[in-house]
């Protein structure tokens, strides 16, 4: 019986425990006791917090009791990709590194999730420091796939993807530097979520590269990742990015009203998509023509350089970034992320403008595209999860080459700061999840979640349960 | 330059951190394709400004 909620979304979980027929220990029991059960399977989490877990949720229910309810996310159980710095709480990167780090402080996502009364059960997986796509680069040993144990979940924030997939929580926050968010949220069939460069703070989150790093969002609707958006969004002076906004209230302005809305398919790119695939986006783009957007096919050459640009500018900052370390402990780095590190440690500074130079050159052609335009709509991967068994090379990526490859529809929101999200759109004959990506134009967050909420109500692959729910 | 100095101009930039034979040859082989990689973009961005730091208005707070 206690267990029967587990596959509630925040919002019914919320209203649950709002009303107190459920209280907040039983569901982060519930959601620990879940955890526990799948987690020899997954390998999703690096740290479970559950004395932590049990004082906070016993505290919720007592401030609930007496009235004081702080908002849909009081008394909800949820996880963090350990990224963030947690006060008290080891905080590794799922590195060598750090394996014993305590900091004393809290990354603004933690603070305003304790704020909002949210409780962090566990911290989750993920490829070193952000530094991968397949979350198999990890010192604590790869995510498996809740949907085929022997598939990546994909990274980095893979662990986060699967903990949502696995019904484990109903919310996971977690960070995205190239395709970090869509890409696990795609191979997991989860919706996942990252806003504008600078509507949520980076403060206390380890950086994968200072002008590409974002915060993102995983749920099982997009009701939830508007809710989740609303409690960490926000001004922060502490992140230099961190833009002036108003009080975010998203979810309050989801209409699911998209009509007349101009969406276009960067066809050109999507050559090499498997047929699945591009099966399961036909009729998504048919289905979002039924709600009333209007479809067009769209070239922009300029996007055949994104993902050698974007690859450029993570390899030139994460060298940056991790300078000393590499320099002093490099053979404590996982040996891919070292080399990447070497690499990067090897770009000049005129090089690194050039880069920047031909990212702005991107970043015109995409300012006057959005002139035209509400949207960018593609598959989110152009093939689902591929087998561990296959390594970093699994995931298809080019970003040597200047072409119409896929890589460049993945790579281009987190470089250019934009809005995006993936929504489950279909399952495959092998039975694994696929998803499409909505991409919006820089602070069109909410055209994104209204258009991905339309998207979600008209079908129903976000409820598909993965074999490890089974 | 020659390809062997430019790769030894390259990896001089690691300071004092050694790699094994085997993960040389594979940075040896990113290097290789950065150049290729930077040709390209130089052509691409040729006509483009750097954009720095764009400085904003400061909001005065008299009084506090």
């Amino acid at each position: 019986m206690i267990h029967d909620f587990l596959g509630a979304d925040l919002t019914d979980l919320s209203w649950l425990i709002s009303t107190r027929e459920l209280s907040s220990a039983e569901a982060v029991t519930a959601a620990l006791e879940r955890l526990r059960g799948v987690e020899p399977e997954l390998n999703a989490f690096i740290t479970v917090l559950d004395e932590q877990a049990h004082a906070a949720a016993k505290a919720a229910d007592d401030e609930i009791a007496r009235g004081q309810r702080r908002g849909p996310l009081h008394g909800v159980p949820i996880t963090i990709k350990d990224m963030f710095a947690t006060a008290g709480v080891r905080t590794t990167g799922a590195s060598k590194i750090l394996l014993d780090w305590v900091p004393d402080f809290d990354a603004h996502v933690v603070e305003r999730l304790h704020t909002a009364g949210a409780i962090i059960i566990g911290k989750t997986n993920l490829d070193e420091f952000g530094h991968g796509g397949t979350s198999t680069l990890s010192h604590f040993g790869p995510v498996h796939n809740p949907w085929n144990t022997e598939r990546i979940a994909g990274g980095s924030s893979g662990g986060s993807a699967a903990a949502v997939a696995a019904r484990i929580g109903p919310l996971s926050y977690g960070t995205e530097t190239g395709s970090s968010v869509r890409r696990p949220a795609s191979y997991c069939g989860v919706v996942g979520f990252k806003p504008t460069f600078g509507i949520i703070s980076r403060y206390g989150s380890f950086r994968g590269a200072w002008s590409q790093d974002h915060v993102g969002i995983f749920a099982r609707s997009v009701k939830d990742i508007a809710l989740g958006l609303d409690a960490t969004a926000g001004y922060d002076g502490r992140d230099p990015s961190s833009v002036q906004q108003d009080s975010p209230s998203y979810a309050s302005h989801l209409d699911g009203n998209i009509k007349g809305l101009r969406v276009a398919v960067p066809r050109p790119f999507l050559e090499g998509t498997d047929s699945a695939v591009k099966e399961a986006f036909d009729a998504a783009l048919k289905t979002l023509a039924e709600a009333g957007c209007v479809i067009e096919d769209l070239d922009i050459p300029e996007l055949s350089y994104a993902a050698m640009t974007s690859m450029m500018t993570s390899a030139a900052e994460s060298a940056g970034i991790n300078r000393r370390w590499f320099r002093e402990r490099h053979q404590d780095f996982v040996p891919h992320v070292a080399r990447g590190l070497a690499f990067g440690m090897t770009i000049t500074a005129s090089e690194y403008l050039t880069v920047q130079r031909a990212r702005h050159r991107i970043r015109q052609a995409l300012r006057q595209a959005y002139e035209k335009i509400d949207l960018i709509v593609s598959p989110t991967t152009p093939r689902v999860a591929p087998p561990i068994s296959e390594g970093v090379k699994g995931n298809g990526d080019d970003t040597r080459h200047v072409s119409y490859n896929h890589s460049n529809l993945l790579r281009f929101p987190s470089m250019l700061g934009l809005p995006g999200c993936s929504v489950p759109c279909g399952m495959s004959p092998d039975k694994m999840p696929m998803g499409m990506q909505l991409i919006g134009a820089w602070f069109a967050d909410q055209t994104v979640l209204n258009t991905a909420l339309a998207y979600q109500s008209r079908t129903d692959w976000h409820r598909q349960k993965p074999a490890v729910d089974r | 330059m020659s390809e062997k100095n430019r790769f030894a101009h390259r990896l001089a930039l690691l300071g004092a951190v050694e790699f094994s034979a085997s993960d040389l040859e594979l940075i040896t082989s990113e290097i290789a394709e950065m150049d290729r990689i930077l040709a390209d973009l130089e052509d691409f961005a040729q006509d483009t400004p750097w954009v720095s730091l764009q400085a904003q208005p400061i909001e005065k707070k008299l009084g506090s």
